[in-house]
Parts: structure tokens; C-alpha cells; sequence
């Protein structure tokens, strides 16, 4: 059974709708990745999975159940938010906030000890510190042992690597992975960090504009675009190339172009005779192996645009082996271009 | 390792903190069984209601407590029920006040006298005048006049010599000065702006003294019969404030118009010199 | 003008000597504020952080009364509870006219705007986050309330002694409601405004001092709160 389920989810400030989403489960244990732009609505749908706030319409069911903010079950659920509040207290004090509210005492400092462990922080060191003797890494660590302490069912995280050292992002996505090795803690990860997210998730959901979009490893191309033709608009890349998409979106200003892994080719030298494919050139930045699948997914940037492309295994590139930084040709068809 | 715990002791504290004010904030009502007087600022200012106090209270064993007002807002008080007596010096408005029907046994008390003060140079030239020549050449020269404008006892008797110089009030003349307030601070206007005024003899008794006998602004008119500023007291009417302690009040009307309280009165002095002079019939 | 220096000595002969008259102002003054101020955080703490952290209709209205209030002039609230209290008054039956407990309401009435308006604004800048970071830790709503006001416990704090400053200065509400009465009801600032009256600018300004020296105090005692 799937530990979330949301339904018919729509959420605004102000009468602005904010978040729209149609259906959309996470399964009890897994790693969920949050991509999309800033004010895609990220944050917003983590806080409320984090039942921080009611959503305006729809329901939001944990193991099955409707649950509301202030619901008893809603404590096995935690979110760190993007900047972390700290207690006006000492670092020991807000770790222990959550157990305090839970009176479970018991433990009490061995727990804290532990959870300051986990993030990389010495309770011997950290323990007394006050709330504002703190650099922008730690205080987000404490605000992370603050929910570790918790030994969370489900680890909401609102990039939580965002603004931090890479000392500190190192730890974070340490103690994170710990929760959930240790507890079988369900994590999702809002997270502008593509490479981390496609090396942990299970599954990776893009969000824009308050819509999910297709999910998986997609390339998202965001507008302005410029008709190039009958049913064909045109995006001019910053190093000057034009990508071509089928299509008639609403407004070329803000339309997105979504590209599936599975659609591009790669190759190392521009095809020659007829093809209805495009070519885009640019050059391979990375080789991850996609969690799950188990096969290579090939980040090309073209014109700092990333486009990922899933290979095929076994898949002959005319230039084999792949080594990053070598300039490939990205082929694709125009008419299978999805809009949003 | 209990820090949370000091959460609950501040908390704890506060309410005590809290507590603690409450009661000790309960205040004595020992007052309420005393006799409440509203009086002029000039009895209070010069000491004579705490030297004359304890007398009475040993002769009739009634406590004394007083709010020191302007007449028109003593007048006020008493009209509202809020007091049990009065001892002013306005006597118009007081027999309107009795007429009224908020106050009765209106008796005569003592009485002190009035004066015009100005600055030496005299730029009016008033010293040893009468009064009603005095404020018509005052006016003539232009010189500054300052006025209490406070509808005190002192400014409605000022406001009499004005009409019965049958002059009309230099309401809006602009050597014509209304400051709004107490004797001593329009003394003090008077002789920053080196105009005349009219005062009290009390009060200036007190301000020559204040500054060692050698003030910049000296007695130029007195001892007209006009001047005499007459205090009397009004018991607050018992039948239409039927809380006020008519009894005591009584008490006290008749012990401030008895001999012994005449003869402490006429013993009052200030700065050496005698102040109030009993009449009580 | 000699009367501030001659007013210094005064002060710390009054104070020294245990002059009966000054330590009855003084206690006065005490006694009335801390009242007044008990029963002011009482009501302001709560409604100032209702006013701050919630949204309900008329809630910009009340703000507006609130901020208004502020520039109530202390001798209006001074006839104001006068015309309550009054023997002829709707509340004259309690005789509360001339008495402490009837310039603790005046200043409550003075105080409680203050507190309300700077409990809001400090609970209005309080992190947004704050709300989200304490739900997702487990707080439920009554924990919620708690920490939310710890939080701002510095701007709760300012917001108290701002209105204790304003409460223990005034003098038109102790002087119309309270009518000075020696022993009773005369506080070091009717105290002040007599002695100024009579003449004597050295006691006055001595006075001053001391209620200076009062404000010290309370605001020292209570830093060991600020620090925490």
C-alpha cells in the first residue's frame, strides 16, 4: 500500500492558485526527488505533505487514512524547511523540542547525542552553543538533527543543501540517507541538485507552475520561444543554436518543452542525408547510472541547456567509449516534444 | 541536563511576579472613612490645610484629606457628588453654586488679599494707584498683562476688576498674556515678559522668598477694598448627594468658623508673614 | 539654573534621609503601575497576539482602533474613567474615585493599547517559519501558542516596558482620577507637578530623579529576563 496518497490537490494564497495536482502516491520506504523551477510550488507541496497547513481542496491520505494538520499520526511526519528556524535556545534545547512535545524524556540526552552524531556536529562542542553562535551549515545541521532525533516515517526536505557549505551539503545528504538505511525513513527531497537526486531517487517529479509534469528524468526547456514556421516554434539557445519543437503552445513566453530520456540519440558526428530528427550540439557534462533501471543516463549541455538521455544497453555512439567533456550531436523528434 | 525545565520556571515566576503586584497593588482604604475636602491650590500650596489638619482632627476626631483644584473644578467635584465639602474663593460662583441648589451653609471663613505686582521700571506707571486707574493706564500704555486665563478663583476675580473698571476684557490684545496656569508659573511668565499680573499675597509672599527677598517684579497696587479675596465654605447639598458625610462636613464648617480655629489662622504664618485673616461671623 | 544642581543633592537627601512623603509617592507609584500593568500584559499579551498572528474580519479595523489608541491623551482618559467613577458615574457605587484602583483603570486604559500594539507588531515579525518549524516537530496547537510567544519574548518585553515607562510618567490620569491626596493618592509624578506648582523646582526635579531612579531599577531586574 502506498504510504502517500494525494488526490485532487489544490492549494492557493491570496485566491492564487499555487498548486494543482491531480493525483500522485509515494511508496512507504522509497526516496522521491522535487524538481522544478523557484515557484514551482515545491515548497508548497511539501508543507503540505508535511500537514503544516490544510490544503484549499482535496485530501491527502497517510497509510490510507485522511489526515489533517494537528492529526495525532501527523508526528511520524517531519518537514525541515528550506531555512531552518532555530529556537531561540541553545542547540541542545532544540533538538530536544520534538521529544519534549512527545514527553518522551527517557534517553533524552543519549537521543540528542546521537542525533547531533548523525549530522557530523561534537555534543560536547555544539551541545551548549546558543542559537545565534551558529554559521549558516550547522544551523541547518541542528535543524536536521532537530527531526533525525524524531527517528522519522517520512523526512520532508526543502533543499535542504541550498544554501549551505559543500562540508555541510556532504553531511546532510549523509545523515539523510542514514534515516533512511536506519528507520526505512520515507524521504522526499525538493532540490535544485540533479546529479545527487538522480543518484538517490527512486522516482523524480518535476513540477511547474503548480502542475506535475511528466515524471522520471525529463529535460525541461523553459520558454520564451519564437514561431519558426507552421506549427513550429523555435528556442534560441545562449550559445547562439536554435532548438526546434513542434507544437502550438498557449504563450511562447512561458511555455515548457518537455524531452523524454528516451527520445534522444546521441552521436558524435552530425548525421548527413534526410531525417525528420533535429540535431542540437553540445557537450556530454555527465554518466550517472539511474537507481532502479540500472542504466546509464548521459547528461549533454547545449548551451548550458542540460538534456538527459537514457542509453540503451549496449548502444554504439560511433565513438565509444563516452568521456565527459567530448562534444556529442543530440538528435530528437520534433513532434514528440510535450508541452506544458 | 533539564534546561527545558527553565522554560517552566520563568513561566512560574511571571505568574508569581504577576501575583505579587496584584497584591501588594490592593490599596489601604483607610481613606474612605475620612472626610473628603476640595479646596483651592492656594490653601494647599502655602502649607495652611497640613498645619490646620491635625488641629481639627484633634478636636473632632474626623481625618482630613483634600484635592487641591482649581475653584471652578472644586465647584465641579462638588456638583458631582464626588466630595464632601468645599473651601473656595470665588464668591459669585459660589452663592450661583448654592443657588443651584448643590451646596448649602455657605460661611465665610477668612480672607487674604490680592495685589498687582509688575516690574520695577513700572512702564505703566500704577505704583500706589486704585485699581481701576491702574489696570486703565495699564491699558493705555500698552505694557503686557498676564492672566491665569484658568478660571480659577484668581482669574474670575481678575475678570471682575476688569469690568468694574468699566473696561472691556483685552481678550484678544496682544500685549494682553492668558498662560492657563497655576499663580506661580504665571508669575514667572509675567516676569520673563516684565508685564503685571494679579496674585494672591500668598503666593507672592512665597515667590519673593523663592528668590531671597529681592524678586524682579514688586507690589505696586494693594490694600484696595476691591481686592479682598474672600474664602468661604460650602457643604456639598446631602439631599441631592445623599453619600456624602454631611455630619462630618458639618463638623468641619462649624470648627473652621469657631474662635480657636480663627485664632490658629491668624497664627498661620508664612515666610514671617501673616497670610489669612479670620472673618467667620 | 542652580535648581538642578541644588535637585541632585535633594534627590539623594530625600532617598537617604527616608523622607515619609517621598517613599508614600514612591510606593504609590508602585503599587498603581504594577496594577495597571498586571492587568494590562494580562489582556494585551493574549489580544496582541491574537491581533498579530491570526487573520479574521475587521481585523485591519481593529488594528487601526489599536494604532489610534496609542495617541490617547492622558488627561481625555483622566475625565474619561473620572466620568465613570464619579459619585454620578455608572461605576460610582464602587467608589473607586480618589483612590489607587481608579488610576489603575485610567492607566490600563493608557497602557493596554501599547501592549497590544507591540506584542502584534512583534508577533507579526516573527519568522514564518517559526509556525511551519514547530509543526513539523510535533507541537500541537496549545504548544504551538507557547513556544510562539517565548519566541518573541524580547518584543513582549519591550512592548511591557514601553508602557510601564508610559504608565509610571503620566500625570493626568493620577491627577484628575486620583486628585493627589496626600498619603493616598499623590504619586511622584502629581508630586512633581505640586511641588513645580508651589514653587519649590528642586524637589520637583528631585522627584524626577527618583522616579528615574525607579525606572532603573525595573528595567535592570527585569534584563536578567532579556538575557535569557
Amino acid at each position: 500500500m502506498p504510504f502517500y496518497e494525494v488526490e485532487n490537490l489544490v492549494h492557493a494564497y491570496n485566491r492564487k492558485p499555487i498548486l494543482k495536482i491531480r493525483q500522485m502516491k509515494i511508496e512507504p520506504g522509497s526516496i522521491t526527488g522535487l524538481v522544478g523551477p523557484n515557484g514551482s510550488g515545491k515548497s508548497t507541496l511539501l508543507r503540505l505533505l508535511g500537514f503544516v497547513e490544510k490544503p484549499l481542496k482535496g485530501e491527502i491520505r497517510l497509510d490510507g487514512r485522511p489526515v489533517k494538520p494537528f492529526d495525532p499520526c501527523v508526528r511520524q511526519v517531519t518537514l525541515l524547511p528550506q531555512t531552518p528556524y532555530l529556537l531561540k535556545r541553545s542547540v541542545f534545547q532544540n533538538v530536544a523540542y520534538g521529544l519534549m512535545v512527545r514527553k518522551q524524556r527517557s534517553n533524552l540526552k543519549r537521543s540528542i547525542h546521537q542525533a547531533l552524531e548523525m549530522v557530523g556536529l561534537d555534543p560536547g562542542e555544539f551541545g551548549m552553543r546558543q542559537w545565534d553562535e551558529l554559521s549558516g551549515g550547522e544551523a541547518q545541521r541542528v535543524a536536521l538533527a532537530a527531526r533525525l532525533v524524531l527517528r522519522p516515517g517520512v523526512l520532508l526536505l526543502d533543499e535542504p543543501t541550498a544554501s549551505v557549505d559543500a562540508a555541510s551539503a556532504q553531511l546532510i545528504k549523509e545523515a539523510s540517507l542514514q534515516a533512511r538505511k536506519q528507520w526505512n525513513t520515507t524521504l522526499v527531497i525538493a532540490s535544485h541538485d540533479w546529479q545527487w537526486l538522480r543518484e538517490v531517487c527512486d522516482h523524480i517529479r518535476h513540477l511547474f507552475r503548480g502542475h506535475l509534469l511528466a515524471t522520471g528524468q525529463a529535460s525541461l526547456v523553459f520558454g520564451p520561444w519564437r514561431p519558426a514556421g507552421p506549427a513550429m516554434v523555435e528556442k534560441v539557445l545562449p550559445d547562439g543554436q536554435r532548438l526546434q519543437a513542434m507544437g502550438h503552445p498557449e504563450d511562447l513566453a512561458k511555455a515548457v518543452a518537455v524531452f523524454d530520456p528516451d527520445d534522444f540519440i546521441l552521436s558524435n558526428r552530425r548525421p548527413t542525408g534526410p531525417s525528420k530528427l533535429c540535431w542540437v550540439r553540445g557537450s556530454l557534462t555527465q554518466l550517472s547510472v539511474e537507481k532502479g533501471s540500472r542504466r546509464l543516463l548521459a547528461t549533454v549541455a547545449a548551451g548550458n541547456v542540460p538534456f538527459a538521455a537514457r542509453l540503451e544497453p549496449g548502444e554504439k555512439h560511433g565513438a565509444c567509449p563516452l568521456v565527459p567533456g567530448q562534444a556529442l550531436w543530440i538528435g530528437y523528434d520534433p513532434l514528440k516534444v510535450k508541452w506544458y | 541536563m533539564d534546561y527545558p525545565l527553565k522554560k517552566v520556571g520563568i513561566g512560574t515566576t511571571l505568574i508569581a511576579f504577576c501575583l505579587l503586584l496584584c497584591l501588594s497593588g490592593t490599596p489601604a482604604r483607610a481613606g474612605s472613612s475620612q472626610l473628603l475636602l476640595a479646596t483651592t491650590t492656594s490653601t494647599d500650596n502655602t502649607g495652611l490645610l497640613d498645619y490646620l489638619a491635625p488641629h481639627f482632627t484633634r478636636a473632632t476626631g474626623i481625618g482630613l484629606r483634600w484635592i487641591a483644584v482649581g475653584t471652578g473644578k472644586a465647584l465641579k467635584l462638588g456638583q458631582n457628588c464626588d466630595v464632601d465639602v468645599l473651601l473656595v474663593h470665588a464668591p459669585e460662583a459660589e452663592k450661583n453654586f448654592v443657588a443651584a441648589g448643590y451646596g448649602i451653609d455657605r460661611r465665610q471663613v477668612m480672607y487674604n488679599d490680592f495685589v498687582i505686582i509688575g516690574p520695577l521700571a513700572d512702564p505703566a506707571g500704577i505704583t500706589g494707584k486704585e485699581v481701576r486707574s491702574a489696570l486703565v493706564s495699564i491699558k493705555q500704555s500698552g505694557a503686557t498683562f498676564v492672566s491665569r486665563g484658568d478660571n480659577s478663583g484668581t482669574h474670575r476675580k481678575e475678570l471682575e476688576l476688569w469690568a468694574g473698571s468699566g473696561l472691556e476684557l483685552p481678550d484678544k490684545a496682544s500685549w494682553y498674556v492668558q498662560t492657563g496656569q497655576g499663580m506661580l508659573a504665571t508669575i514667572n511668565i509675567a516676569a520673563e515678559r516684565k508685564g503685571y499680573t494679579l496674585t494672591d499675597r500668598g503666593t507672592y509672599i512665597k515667590y519673593a522668598a523663592d528668590h531671597g527677598g529681592n524678586p524682579p517684579l514688586k507690589i505696586l497696587v494693594d490694600g484696595d477694598a476691591c481686592l479682598r479675596n474672600q474664602y468661604s465654605v460650602i457643604l456639598v447639598n446631602p439631599e441631592r448627594c445623599p453619600k456624602v458625610k454631611s455630619d462630618q462636613a458639618k463638623a468641619f464648617a462649624q470648627w473652621l468658623t469657631s474662635p480657636q480655629a480663627g485664632k490658629l489662622i491668624a497664627d498661620f504664618r508664612l515666610m514671617g508673614k501673616q497670610l489669612f485673616v479670620p472673618n467667620a461671623e | 539654573m542652580d535648581f538642578i544642581s541644588h535637585g541632585i543633592a535633594e534627590a539623594f537627601r530625600l532617598l537617604l534621609s527616608g523622607d515619609s512623603q517621598t517613599y508614600s509617592a514612591v510606593a504609590a507609584t508602585v503599587k498603581v503601575s504594577s496594577m495597571s500593568m498586571a492587568v494590562s500584559l494580562a489582556l494585551g499579551i493574549p489580544a496582541g497576539f491574537i491581533l498579530g498572528y491570526t487573520s479574521f474580519p475587521g481585523k485591519r479595523q481593529a488594528r487601526l482602533m489599536v494604532d489610534t489608541m496609542l495617541a490617547l491623551p492622558t488627561v481625555f482618559i483622566g475625565l474619561l474613567v473620572y466620568a465613570l467613577v464619579s459619585s454620578q458615574g455608572p461605576l460610582g457605587d464602587l467608589g473607586l474615585l480618589f483612590t489607587l484602583k481608579g488610576i489603575a483603570i485610567g492607566q490600563t486604559i493608557l497602557a493596554l493599547p501599547i501592549v497590544i500594539a507591540l506584542t502584534a507588531a512583534a508577533v507579526e515579525q516573527m519568522d514564518r517559519q517559526l509556525r511551519t518549524t514547530l509543526i513539523s516537530l510535533g507541537a500541537d496547537r496549545y504548544r504551538l501558542l507557547m513556544t510562539s510567544l517565548w519566541e518573541v519574548r524580547h518584543g513582549i518585553l519591550a512592548a511591557g516596558l514601553t508602557a510601564y515607562g508610559r504608565v509610571m510618567t503620566e500625570v493626568g490620569i493620577s491627577m484628575m482620577v486620583g486628585g493627589n491626596i496626600k498619603w493616598q493618592t499623590r504619586t511622584v509624578t502629581t508630586a512633581i507637578a505640586l511641588e513645580t506648582g508651589k514653587g519649590r523646582f528642586a524637589v520637583g526635579f528631585a522627584l524626577g530623579l527618583v522616579l528615574i531612579l525607579i525606572a532603573l531599577t525595573v528595567n535592570v531586574s527585569v534584563s536578567f529576563l532579556r538575557r535569557k
